[in-house]
């Protein structure tokens, strides 16, 4: 090894750090992962979570369960028995996604022959036979109930709609469309803040707005114990995901 | 508790229940236990020795098992005495067959007459003074007491029930996972004991089962998974109707 000048051996200089830019993990991390495969906060076996997810891998290896949101326009074919070509289509937006596990729902409304018609489709149900994609976007809300007491024009959906053309790497859309509501009374008093919904123009009166701020509950954001960090579980359900459905 | 479809497209609700370190502990005979059949006591779920005294340990060491935390008895016909120390897997049971389980239910604590009866109580207005949900009468005059049995307010639940003929869908042999239809006494992670149905329609309903018990160590191999011939599996493709 070198020595300097004094006789004495150079003073220790680390190597440069290796700056490791990984594009291929950046890119898996934004990919979506369905919100039924996150387990809920309780105190069951995660075996039981487990062999469910085993279940759900299988059936989505023999049937394409595509990535949709909540806002989405979507067409649903199912099986029939009553229906003269034994099966039957459905298209509108999805309004909810809920349950987890096996059991797991979307709900699908429009409005048709000025009738509104909302049905609730289970993602693993055998009878689904195809699910596609009419328009992919997100909505400014997770929940869209409040459709029921808006204007039917925000609901219907042609069913005959051609899919709408989208580029792979594009982000999701988010649509910032703020709905006109029929007058009140509505199903649920959607002003008040418990619902936090962004995606109405509200057309009330001032005091009205400000009456309805009464039953805020600030420090709910703030609720330690309420707290569920699922980024860890969501990256280990992804690894196990991938490599399922890569076999 | 999880779902489960028909090959003809219907849903069902099933529970899960898992075979968790069942071994046979005693072999009690007919004369010895004084009843009208042999008896075997088996116990479940491994537990740690040290909160209970050496004599407790007794049953477990003539077995040579760890301490299970439950033991219960089985009655049993002199053909199917296991010996003691067999552990015992899920299994023993097949596809199709029907099943009754016994557990302790959730426990409500002491619970008034319209939650722990079904009684209807009284109205909420038109001038009841202080009472909504009382029981009312107790008894008749002719009677001049009040029968025992008398359904009043106590302590409702923590009691051992049984829901009889639940049918078996599926079980996992890997994880040892009994799927049962329906719904099953008792929490979430409660300990359960599982028995071949007594009920008169399902006597002869068992097929060839694995008699006396399934031997982990025998000459079968079974595959990870065992389902029943209606159930719809999800390698199939979806379900149509011709």
């Amino acid at each position: 090894c070198r020595v300097s000048s004094d006789g004495k051996p150079p003073k220790f200089q680390p190597p440069p750090k290796p700056v490791i830019i990984d594009r291929k993990t950046q890119k898996e991390e934004r990919r979506f992962l369905s919100p039924e495969f996150i387990p809920p906060r309780g105190r069951t076996d995660p075996l039981k979570y487990y062999i469910e997810r085993k279940d759900m891998i299988q059936r989505r290896k023999v049937f394409n369960i595509p990535e949709f949101y909540v806002g989405s326009v979507l067409a649903v074919t199912t099986a029939d028995p009553y229906a003269s070509d034994k099966s039957k289509r459905f298209v509108g937006i999805c309004i909810q996604r809920g349950g987890k596990g096996l059991g797991a729902t979307f709900v699908l409304r429009n409005v048709i022959e000025d009738q509104g018609v909302e049905i609730c489709y289970e993602l693993y149900s055998p009878r689904i036979q195809a699910i596609e994609v009419l328009k992919l976007e997100k909505r400014l809300d997770e929940n869209l109930m409040y459709l029921r007491d808006a204007l039917p024009e925000y609901s219907t959906f042609d069913l005959n709609m051609k899919p709408v053309p989208r580029m792979d790497h594009e982000e999701i859309p988010v649509n910032k469309l703020q709905v006109r509501m029929k007058p009140k009374p509505w199903s649920k008093r959607w002003e008040r803040p418990k619902y936090n919904i962004k995606g109405i123009k509200f057309e009330l009166p001032e005091h009205k707005m400000k009456a309805a701020q009464k039953w805020s509950q600030p420090w709910l954001e703030f609720d330690m114990l309420r707290e569920y960090d699922t980024s860890k579980i969501e990256a280990k359900i992804r690894k196990e995901l991938s490599e399922e459905l890569e076999k | 508790m999880m779902p489960i479809w028909t090959k003809s497209g219907e849903k069902r609700a099933v529970t899960l229940l898992k075979v968790q370190d069942c071994h046979v502990l005693r072999y009690v005979s007919k004369e010895e236990s004084g009843g009208k059949t042999a008896k075997l006591l088996v116990g479940g779920k491994n537990v740690s020795p040290f909160s209970k005294p050496e004599s407790a340990h007794e049953i477990f060491k003539e077995a040579g098992v760890p301490r299970k935390q439950k033991v219960t008895t089985f009655n049993v016909t002199d053909d199917a005495i296991i010996k003691p120390g067999t552990p015992l897997y899920a299994a023993h049971f097949r596809p199709g067959q029907f099943v009754d389980v016994t557990a302790k239910t959730i426990g409500k604590g002491f619970q008034g007459v319209m939650k722990r009866w079904g009684f209807k109580g009284q109205p909420a207005s038109h001038g009841q003074t202080k009472t909504h949900r009382r029981p009312g009468a107790i008894s008749t005059n002719q009677a001049a007491k009040v029968y025992r049995g008398k359904k009043m307010p106590g302590k409702m639940g923590n009691i051992y029930r049984t829901s009889f003929g639940l049918k078996v869908w599926r079980i996992n042999t890997k994880h040892d996972i009994i799927y049962v239809n329906g719904s099953v006494p008792g929490h979430t992670n409660c300990l359960v004991k599982v028995r071949d149905s007594k009920l008169p329609t399902y006597k002869d309903c068992n097929k060839n089962p694995p008699f006396p018990t399934f031997f982990a160590d025998g000459d079968e191999e079974l595959p990870e998974d065992l389902f029943d011939e209606e159930i719809f599996q999800f390698t199939d493709p979806s379900v149509t109707f011709a």
